[in-house]
Formats: structure tokens, C-alpha cells, sequence
């Protein structure tokens, strides 16, 4: 039984000991961060704001067996967007969205993302729009369009100026599906581009709390 | 703060509606009708001074009025009338929310009603207003023309490839498939291509059901491709050339299509015919057919044609189009129909 439990310690001990010389994970600084972007299906205009609430952040150093690998930050992120793009003769569409965000930056500030997250949108017809009743009168609608829940999904890249040059900026591209249902009776799928930047107010310099995370 | 708020309110606004009714020569302008849970897009273009309307009724179901919107119809008829873009509802840029069960014939010839009505509000009562069916817009067309006395809110009808019966569809279609399948291959001409459609046709004699009904109609969309003289309809490079000039609502316009396409809708379609009812059109009518449209073949032009009542009425057939003579012979098809309105308005 002794020489059992000795083993399993041992075992455990061994097993902690390999995921720290193999990476270090630390907590890295917390910051919300603003959303201004370009928003468009290439083509038609629109624009995005939004706010960042940082949930989880790492630092990781990949360890290898001679000297430091790479190391870069996970980072998990709330945001919560209120977004627009203008369809000449379709529609303007409004809507908002909460986003779960899943973001790698590497140490020579290179961001990689992927996101995804629920939202409500708002669509405004892009003409006069009038309904008959049945004895034959016509009236103009105002304000003509439809709501729609909407999910959406998008994956990006971009630059985070913080990490080299310690300016609280980071700029981005990113693509975006968003999928409004129910469209008709179906569902609406729409690509849209976003080219923007995120600000990080209050940030000057970038402060790593000393706490080791083991696996 | 104070700029911020009145640009977002400017913003907002801008993407709603303003009333503004313009004639001219060259106009272009949109606007929705909203009826039953649908807000269908209405494109006026072209020269509304001559008080001239010719109202397009889209094929499909699910299609787009886009694809009639060429380049062609632009320069040759646009400059006299004004076209009128249409489009259905579930189709095309047609918005809605949770409307599906609204889609059937009833609804959409009550749709063109109130969008005839709705151009009579705007551009006056007076206007001189032609229908234009094509390919499943036939259908809508035979229905409102036979409906109510409706056909007194137009001047005239044009027929283009229309279908006003589906099962006599189905039989002339079969036939078609057959008797020119059976020529093509004596002539050496596409046989690999020819012989599963004639084996499939003789296999599949009659009273189709939707599955026989949807696989004659593929087989008549590609049979047209094996007629040497027909020129090809290239579906996709007509979306590149117009989609960003025209502002294509690409992935809506997908997403309509592949719903109607897939809907009950077209089990009921699919029963619907208006041959028995014909006799109640009394307006002038122009009926224009593909001497090689297999989907809509050409019997099917002769007996809308014969069954009407309308003492003015003339039945033109182009021998080089097949389905979509706007695009196959768009120069016969804009000259017949520039004549018919220029006599009829």
C-alpha cells in the first residue's frame, strides 16, 4: 500500500514537474478596450463600435529543451458591438451582438482571432415602402423593417502595437458571417468585412501580475 | 457628444424612407409593397414620362427580376417605357419575417394586385400598364388575367415562355424531350447526352408525381444546351456582370431561391392549371415562345394562345431561343414587344 501510494506521488510529482519545464502560464493584464471599424460587404458602407471586456488572459512561454520557444497571449474576451451597414435598394441593417472572443497574439504583436456570439438586428427597407388595405387605400409605412435574431461568426487577424511599441492600439481585419433568421422563412446569410482598430484606454504599460499557474 | 448624437441620428434616417415621385427619362427608383408578411421590391426604370408600364412577372418560383434587368432591355426598351422589376414574394430582395406559409398562388396574384395598385398610386391612374410573364410568371399572369375581372387593370399581356398549366407542362415537356432526343440522336448530334434523357422519358410516361415533374424539368433546362443553335445561357457570368452595377443582394437572393425551389409551394403548383379558364381573356395578348424551349415547349405557347378570347392577340416564335428568349434573342424580343405596346398603350 506504502510502496503504491509512494508511486502514484511520484507519478504526480513528475507529471507537474514536465508541465512547467514545458510552458509557463501567467496571468497577463486585464484591460477593456473600445472597437471602432470599417464595416461592409466589401462593397457597401457601414460602420462598427463596440467594448471589450477582457475574461481571461495568459501569458505562455513555450519552453523548449534548449533555451526560450515562442512565447504569446490567450486571451478571452467579451464584447458587446452595436454595428451598421448601408445596402443601396435593400436595406439598412442595425443590430447588435455579444461575442465571445477567442484571441492569440504572439510576442511580435501578430493577432490571430476567432469569435462568435448571439445579437438582435434591425433592418430598415431601403425604399418607400406602402401596404394596400382591402378596401384599396394605400399607406406609406414608416420606418419599414423587421427584426431578426441573429448569430454570427467571424475569424481575423491584426496587430497589437502594444507589444513592441507600448501604444494602447491594435488594428485588425476581420470577416464576419452573420445569419438572420428567420429571413422569410429562411435563414439570411451575409459576409461582412470589418477593417478597424481597438483602443485601450488607460493603458500605458503593459503589467504581468507574478502568479504561476500550474496545469 | 452633441455631434455624435445628431450624426447617428442622421444616419439613421438616412436609411429610411422619403416619398419622392420622379418622371423622367431615365429613372431609377425602388420601392416595397408590404402585404401578408412580406415587403417585395419594386424597382421603376426607365423613361416614366411616357406613362408607359410594363410589369415584369419573374419565372421561379424563387427567381430574381434582377436577371431581366440587362443591359439590352436597358438600351432598347427602358429608353421608351418604364420597366417595372417585381420582385415575389420569398424571392429575389423580398424581405419578411416568418412568412412561409403565405407563399402560394392566391396570395402572390393578390400580391400583384396591390403592386398594380401601388404604381397607380404613384405614377396616376391613368397609365398605360402591361404585364410580362415569363417561364412560372406565366402562371401567376394566367391566374390574375382569369381572376375577378383584374384584367381590366391592364392594357395588355405579354406571354413570354409562359407555363399556365403545369400537368399539360409535364406532357408536352416529356414529349419534346422525346421526339427531339430521338431526332438529335438519328443526326449523331450529343447522343451521350440525348439517350439517358430519352431513356428516362420512356421509362416515365405519365401522370407525374413531383420528383418525375422536378426531373423532367432538369432535363429540359440542360436539352436546350444540346441544340446547336441555341445559344447558351451562362447563369453565373450574368450574375458577375450585373451584381455589384445593380447592387445584387447575392446571399438573399440565394436564400429565397433555395427556399421556393424546395417549399410545398410546388406541390401545388404542380396540380395548377388554367387552361379551362383561358375563354375569360378578352385583353390584347402577345404571346412570344422559343421554338426550342423544352421546359415551356412551344405546344404549350399554342394552346394558351388558342384558348384565349381576346380578339387581338399574336403568336411570335423565335427559332433561335429556347427558355429565355430575353437573353437568347433579346433583339426579337424587344422589337415584339416595343411593337405590341407601341400599338396597345
Amino acid at each position: 500500500m506504502l510502496k503504491t501510494g509512494i508511486s502514484i506521488l511520484t507519478i504526480i510529482y513528475c507529471t507537474l514537474c514536465q508541465a512547467q519545464s514545458d510552458s509557463i502560464k501567467k496571468l497577463a493584464d486585464r484591460h477593456l478596450k473600445l472597437k471602432f471599424s470599417y464595416n461592409s460587404s466589401l462593397i457597401y458602407p457601414g460602420i462598427s463600435s463596440g467594448i471589450e471586456f477582457p475574461f481571461q488572459q495568459i501569458d505562455i512561454q513555450r519552453l523548449k529543451k534548449r533555451g526560450i520557444g515562442k512565447s504569446f497571449t490567450k486571451g478571452r474576451f467579451l464584447t458587446g458591438n452595436l454595428s451598421w451597414y448601408h445596402h443601396p435598394y435593400f436595406h439598412d441593417n442595425f443590430y447588435l451582438t455579444a461575442e465571445w472572443v477567442m484571441r492569440r497574439t504572439k510576442s511580435s504583436g501578430f493577432i490571430f482571432e476567432f469569435s462568435v456570439g448571439p445579437g438582435y438586428s434591425r433592418t430598415f427597407l431601403g425604399g418607400t415602402t406602402y401596404r394596400v388595405a382591402d378596401n384599396g387605400s394605400i399607406s406609406i409605412i414608416r420606418h419599414a423593417g423587421y427584426n431578426y435574431a441573429l448569430v454570427t461568426v467571424g475569424g481575423g487577424f491584426g496587430y497589437d502595437f502594444s507589444m513592441k511599441r507600448q501604444l494602447p492600439v491594435s488594428i485588425f481585419g476581420k470577416m464576419n458571417l452573420l445569419s438572420m433568421f428567420p429571413y422569410n422563412s429562411t435563414i439570411y446569410f451575409r459576409p461582412v468585412l470589418e477593417l478597424g482598430f481597438r483602443y485601450m484606454p488607460g493603458r500605458i504599460k503593459s503589467k504581468v501580475t507574478k502568479e504561476s499557474i500550474l496545469k | 457628444m452633441r455631434k455624435l448624437f445628431l450624426f447617428s441620428l442622421i444616419l439613421l434616417f438616412s436609411g429610411c424612407q422619403k416619398e419622392k415621385i420622379a418622371f423622367s427619362r431615365n429613372v431609377t427608383e425602388v420601392f416595397y409593397v408590404e402585404n401578408a408578411g412580406a415587403s417585395m421590391r419594386v424597382m421603376v426604370q426607365g423613361n416614366t414620362l411616357s406613362n408607359t408600364y410594363i410589369l415584369i412577372i419573374h419565372g421561379g418560383p424563387g427567381a430574381s427580376a434582377f436577371f431581366y434587368n440587362t443591359k439590352y432591355i436597358s438600351q432598347n426598351l427602358e429608353d421608351k417605357y418604364a420597366m417595372v422589376y417585381w420582385d415575389q414574394r420569398d424571392a429575389g430582395a423580398s424581405q419578411g419575417s416568418g412568412n412561409g406559409g403565405n407563399l402560394n398562388l392566391d396570395q402572390m396574384v393578390e400580391d400583384l394586385k396591390k403592386v398594380i395598385q401601388v404604381l397607380k398610386f404613384r405614377y396616376g391612374k391613368n397609365m398605360s400598364l402591361f404585364l410580362l410573364g415569363h417561364s412560372f410568371g406565366g402562371l401567376i399572369a394566367a391566374d390574375f388575367v382569369t381572376s375577378s375581372d383584374y384584367q381590366y387593370m391592364i392594357k395588355g399581356l405579354i406571354n413570354v415562355d409562359g407555363s399556365h398549366n403545369y400537368p399539360l407542362n409535364d406532357t408536352l415537356t416529356r414529349q419534346m424531350l422525346l421526339t427531339v432526343g430521338q431526332y438529335q440522336v438519328a443526326q449523331k448530334r450529343h447522343v451521350d447526352k440525348w439517350k439517358p434523357i430519352i431513356s428516362y422519358c420512356n421509362v416515365h410516361t405519365g401522370n407525374f408525381n413531383i420528383e418525375e415533374s422536378q426531373q423532367l424539368e432538369d432535363y429540359a433546362a440542360v436539352a436546350e444546351n444540346y441544340i446547336d443553335s441555341i445559344k447558351y445561357v451562362n447563369y453565373f457570368s450574368q450574375v458577375l456582370k450585373y451584381a455589384v452595377t445593380d447592387k445584387y443582394p447575392l446571399t438573399a437572393m440565394l436564400s429565397n431561391l433555395i427556399y421556393s425551389e424546395d417549399s410545398n409551394f410546388n406541390k401545388e403548383l404542380a396540380i395548377s392549371e388554367f387552361s379551362s379558364s383561358l375563354n375569360k381573356v378578352t385583353i390584347p395578348v402577345l404571346v412570344l415562345w422559343g421554338k426550342y424551349d423544352f421546359i415551356c415547349p412551344l405546344a404549350l405557347g399554342e394552346d394558351f394562345f388558342n384558348r384565349i378570347s381576346s380578339t387581338d392577340k399574336k403568336m411570335v416564335i423565335s427559332p433561335r431561343s429556347g427558355h429565355n428568349m430575353i437573353l437568347q434573342d433579346k433583339k426579337f424580343f424587344c422589337e415584339e414587344v416595343d411593337a405590341f405596346v407601341l400599338n396597345h398603350r
